[in-house]
């Protein structure tokens, strides 16, 4: 098992770097001039002279990206050219509630697409489960800035339970912060709902018909027991794949929602960096969700070993 | 103990089942014996409850004097693994990969109510134990892959026995093993039969496994059961042309005689096959594995050479090397004067064609018969401009008609598409065809057919033959010559005759014990 | 044989989604560039069916105009998918375990590493938001999906021995993957292709709402959304016809695609026990 880990470490760190080579040449080699490009069309030669002296790009090209490296191993991800702080400290700002968005979301579509996946799968072929994947396929077919802007129109503009859009901070309290982050959570959930409890209901129904659940049902467990302790956890296998593609897609894709909301999170400051030109900002938070997208992969991995037997000894 | 009576089952207006009727006596071993689609297993299905949910089903099922067929649910999962267990052919599949064998077997226990967690857990020791895996070698904590399928199928049985049931069900046990260890599991199941007085319903196609098993038979056909009667009495009278049929094709002999040996067309020189360790880490692996070691042989043009061992031997390996598809690590092979690899030339190529196991996986869905047959083609310069006629001519010497030229694959059975796989090999007018376990996946009926087919073409084209096979009897009654394989070797070769009757090496000795066969005294009332 | 009734469901959905798209290159009820300020903000009529915007544009041709952009930006991305992605896992797969599978797999996870939105976001921020660069974003990450799926797809073929005799009568690898590989999972590759194709036009609405997409004047479903959730307290009706559109477009590709795969799974076509 710790062998595995290991391994799978390895190619954690690998990816790290490569993603970052490509990172770093997409928005520091791929436009030329960062300094011009951030200054825009009309700004003076020793403007953009000075931004470049203070951005280092005066120096070699392999010397930027260690200095860029470097500084993003130690938690010095540079000064925003637009909000005159240090990135780190936006980030940390910002995580508060992307973070807090995301794990919400996560949490409201796994505790509802489980069961429903589940009772889909048991109840195959009822009218349960033409109504669950009937709905669930008009969940994928919604796009989730649209359900967004429906929400707002009942719950905040209509009924006035919440409000549009924006953010209090964690300092008002608790509940005051989970009320502000529950719209954008349920909109951002749905579509995931929707795909995870297919996933779920495919990956069940494909378990059910092998020929372990047969000999279990030899044994003498009803239908029932073989589902819950046989098949529900080999039909898990695939559905946390799918979780741990859909945590960095949340992260991600709440750059849209975050917008529709109004809410200070990480996919807002990306947007706000990339229409603002500053390319400190955008290169080390695209760096940084990638970091997370491979850990969260890494982290399944880990996983998929701890319930597959199968999985923990490298052959 | 359990009387079925007048079973009828049938699936949306097909009928499965017809007025199948047969008891199980106490403490003895009932034999249902059929080819595939004959019935056997849906009736094993149906007296557990375990048919499909759409099937409609008549008849009774009396266990002791309560109907099963009208039992609830709730009744049933009380009975299943409690009065009536049931194992399954495929071991590799039957136990639950993320669970430990421990815990499955503790379930049967468990979920009947008889057992508090930590007794079930050391009866489950103890049954794991008389199945042979004591908890020293084979701790509870294992999991089903890190066993072989000889043993998965123990662990199947001693989940099945674990409550002493009346009655077990075995479903082909023995069907995906190799002989030595069918031989085991059949003795193990007979010595629980013995020492528990349960009763044993055995499922098999294999009259053989019958003859020394079975108390009682019953022959099904197509739904219904044909003939019933005592194992010995059953084999020695055979009142039912269908029984008398399935026991010919059995032990069918086709009509050959060897053909003169003399040019050598394939030389085989201490051949060596290795594949590269699993990755150990990055960059290192760990040693290589050897699957073929040393193997030397010679074959004449016209000759018959079979080639057995069991599942892992190499025999595989080896077939890819000669047929060039593989690069070999040491030694040469040497066919038609030429060295063998994968740069062989193509026109020599055409002299060595292959038919393979599975009638199923062998072509190409897509394509119709014609373009099938034909694509061997592709190792001549210039395909021949009477392609159709070619193909037709070699589909009537494999005995189909032209007309099957122009449909698809899935319109055949397994047989024909083992004729036309057949061929496939001829069409190119080879020396030498391998046939790899060509036969070993047909129903012995439609298995004698094409053991005659390749009789009559070895004769008519001169053909030399590699026959591999795990079966023995087909082995011994279809080659000249037989070499026997083991953990990459060639442990013994020689004339098939001497082999079989005075085998020398060990391990021969012991394959040839373990193949089940029929007792000859009774097998002389039907010949005369 | 019976048609899954959500494949005909499916069918007719994107038939007429697709239909339509193509009416509106000879005919649209208004013109969808002229501005008429005077009809603006007009309730569904006679004249304007599903009334107008703030410019005083006729909505209904918006949305005509508006399917033509997300199907043209769809179709490409996913074509640009299978072009390239679908070569690359012939190749991985016709060459299991080499140091090319290798690379062509490790590309892939890298890509698939990257949040799709962000770079898509990133592309046309570094080269200027456009159609033709949202089309570029789209489809450069349909490429490890349709080579996944092909790679899958081909492995477990390269394993049967039709393949073998293909080696047999002396074909190579890449006439294997042609002949029979290819044929035989182009099943897989158009139930992919489908769901692809509603993923780029849910992703195109995406980056055209954040205003990446296709540029004004060129209606898009996306940037009607953005326009009307500025008025969503005085007129949602406005937000209400381009989200129907695409729910519908998208919800008839997506059964289309699951019909599709249940005519094409041998698993349900043949019922054998």
């Amino acid at each position: 098992m710790l062998r595995f880990a290991l391994s799978r470490a390895l190619s954690l760190a690998l990816s790290l770097i490569v993603a970052s080579v490509v990172i770093f040449a997409v928005i520091e080699v791929i436009p030329g001039d960062s300094a011009a490009y951030m200054l825009g069309m009309n700004a003076s030669p020793e403007a953009v002279e000075a931004l470049r002296d203070q951005l280092g790009l005066n120096a070699s090209i392999p010397e930027r990206y260690l200095n860029w490296m470097g500084g993003m191993l130690t938690g010095d991800f540079g000064t925003s050219y637009t909000y005159k702080v240090p990135v780190s400290e936006l980030v940390a700002q910002r995580l508060n509630v992307s973070v807090p968005l995301a794990l919400y979301a996560l949490i409201l579509s796994t505790i509802i697409a489980i069961p429903v996946g589940l009772i889909a799968a048991s109840t195959r072929g009822s009218v349960a489960d033409y109504g669950i994947m009937g709905a669930t396929q008009l969940g994928i077919a919604v796009p989730n800035f649209w359900f967004a802007m429906i929400l707002v129109f009942i719950f905040a503009v209509t009924l006035r339970w919440f409000s549009a859009g924006g953010f209090p901070g964690w300092d008002q309290g608790l509940w005051p912060g989970i009320k502000a982050l529950t719209l954008p959570a349920v909109a951002l959930a749905l579509p995931q709902a929707s795909i995870l409890a297919r996933v779920m209901r495919s990956a069940l129904i494909e378990t059910l018909g092998q020929d372990y659940i047969r000999t279990a049902r030899a044994k003498g467990l009803s239908r029932g027991q073989a589902t819950t302790r046989h098949a529900l956890r080999n039909a898990l296998i695939p559905v946390l794949t799918i979780i741990g593609l859909q945590f960095s897609f949340l992260l991600a894709g709440a750059i849209i929602i975050e917008n529709v909301f109004y809410l200070p999170g990480l996919g807002r400051l990306i947007f706000q960096g990339i229409t603002q030109r500053d390319l400190v900002v955008v290169e080390s938070l695209v760096m940084l969700l990638v970091f997370a997208v491979i850990l969260v992969t890494f982290l399944v991995d880990i996983a998929y070993a701890a319930v597959d037997p199968r999985l923990r000894k490298p052959r | 103990m359990i009387h079925v009576e007048n079973l009828s089952l049938s699936i949306s207006d097909m009928s499965i089942l017809r007025d199948v009727s047969f008891a199980i006596a106490p403490g003895k071993v009932t034999a249902l014996v059929g080819e595939s689609g004959s019935g056997k297993s849906m009736t094993a299905f149906t007296v557990m409850g375990l048919q499909p949910r759409a099937a409609q089903v008549t008849g009774r099922v009396m266990l002791g004097d309560e109907n099963l067929l009208e039992a609830d649910e709730k009744r049933l999962n009380r009975i299943r693994g409690n009065r009536i267990g049931m194992i399954f052919q495929e071991p590799m599949t039957a136990l639950n990969p993320v669970k430990t064998i421990g815990d499955q077997v503790a379930e049967t226990l468990l979920i009947h109510g008889k057992a508090s967690r930590a007794e079930a857990h050391r009866i489950a020791a103890e049954k794991l134990t008389r199945v042979g895996l004591p908890p020293e070698r084979f701790p509870l904590s294992r999991f089903p892959h890190e066993l072989s399928g000889g043993q998965r199928q123990r662990v199947a049985i001693a989940m099945a026995f674990a409550l002493s049931p009346e009655l077990l069900i075995a479903d082909e046990p023995t069907t995906a093993l190799d002989v030595t260890t069918q031989a085991q599991i059949l003795d193990l199941l007979n010595e629980l039969v013995d020492e528990s007085g349960m009763s044993l319903l055995l499922i098999t196609h294999d009259l053989a496994v019958v003859a020394g098993m079975a108390d009682q038979v019953a022959v099904m056909k197509e739904g219904e059961i044909v003939e019933a009667d005592a194992t010995e009495q059953l084999f020695r009278r055979m009142n039912h042309p269908y029984t008398q049929r399935l026991f010919a094709a059995t032990s069918h002999q086709p009509d050959r005689s060897p053909l003169p040996a003399d040019e050598v067309i394939l030389d085989l020189d201490a051949v060596v096959r290795e594949y590269p360790g699993a990755k150990r880490g990055l960059f290192g692996r760990s040693e290589p594995f050897r699957a073929v070691n040393e193997v030397s042989f010679k074959l004449h043009a016209g000759e018959s050479l079979g080639l057995v061992g069991e599942s892992g031997c190499g025999k595989s390996t080896l077939t890819r090397a000669i047929l060039g598809l593989d690069p070999v690590q040491g030694g040469t092979i040497t066919a038609f004067g030429q060295r063998v690899g994968p740069d062989f030339p193509n026109a020599l190529r055409s002299g060595i064609q292959v038919v393979f196991q599975d009638p199923y996986a062998s072509f190409n869905p897509r394509w119709r018969v014609e373009r099938l047959v034909a694509e061997p083609f592709h190792l001549m310069p210039n395909p021949p401009a009477d392609r159709r006629d070619r193909v037709a001519r070699v589909l009537h010497d494999v005995g189909l008609g032209p007309e099957a030229m122009d449909r698809y694959i899935h319109e055949f059975s397994g047989g024909q598409r083992q004729r036309i796989a057949i061929a496939r090999a001829l069409i190119t007018r080879p020396d030498l065809i391998v046939l790899d376990e060509a036969v070993s996946a047909l129903d012995v009926s439609i298995r004698a057919q094409i053991l005659d087919l390749i009789a009559r073409l070895q004769a008519e084209h001169k053909l030399a033959y590699i026959f591999i096979s795990h079966d023995l009897s087909v082995v011994r009654a279809v080659t000249d010559r037989v070499m026997v394989m083991k953990a990459g070797e060639i442990v013994e070769a020689g004339d098939t005759q001497t082999v079989f009757d005075a085998p020398q090496h060990p391990y021969t000795r012991q394959l040839i014990a373990a193949t089940p066969r029929i007792p000859e005294d009774w097998q002389e009332a039907n010949h005369a | 044989m019976r048609l899954p009734a959500s494949l005909i469901f499916g069918v007719i959905l994107s038939v007429f989604f697709v239909l339509v798209a193509l009416v509106s290159f000879v005919w649209t009820p208004h013109d969808v560039a002229a501005l008429n300020i005077s009809a603006k903000m007009q309730a569904p009529n006679a004249t304007y069916w599903l009334g107008t915007d703030h410019f005083g544009r006729d909505t209904l041709s918006m949305l005509m105009v508006g399917a033509r952009t997300s199907i043209a930006v769809a179709i490409v991305a996913v074509g640009i998918g299978i072009l390239v992605g679908v070569p690359l896992g012939l190749i991985a797969a016709a060459n299991r375990g080499s140091l090319i599978d290798e690379i062509i797999m490790r590309g892939n996870d890298l890509v698939f590493a990257f949040p799709s939105l962000v770079i898509a976001i990133l592309i046309t921020a570094v080269f200027g938001p456009s159609a033709v660069n949202a089309i570029l974003a789209i489809g450069i990450f349909n490429i490890p999906v349709f080579a996944r799926v092909t790679r899958g797809g081909a492995l477990s073929l390269w394993t049967l021995d039709y393949i073998l005799a293909a080696r047999v009568a002396g074909k190579g690898r890449l006439r294997i993957s042609a002949e029979h590989i290819l044929p035989n999972i182009l099943n897989l590759l158009i139930v992919q292709g489908t769901i692809q194709f509603s993923l780029g036009i849910l992703a195109e609405a995406a980056l055209s709402y954040i205003g990446l997409g296709a540029q004004p004047p060129t209606p898009s479903w996306g940037r009607m959304l953005s326009e009307a959730q500025t008025m969503i307290y005085t007129a949602p009706r406005l937000a209400l016809w381009p989200g129907l559109a695409i729910v519908a477009m998208v919800l008839g590709l997506n059964l289309m695609g699951d019909g599709l795969r249940d005519l094409t799974d041998p698993r349900l076509r043949r019922g054998r026990a």
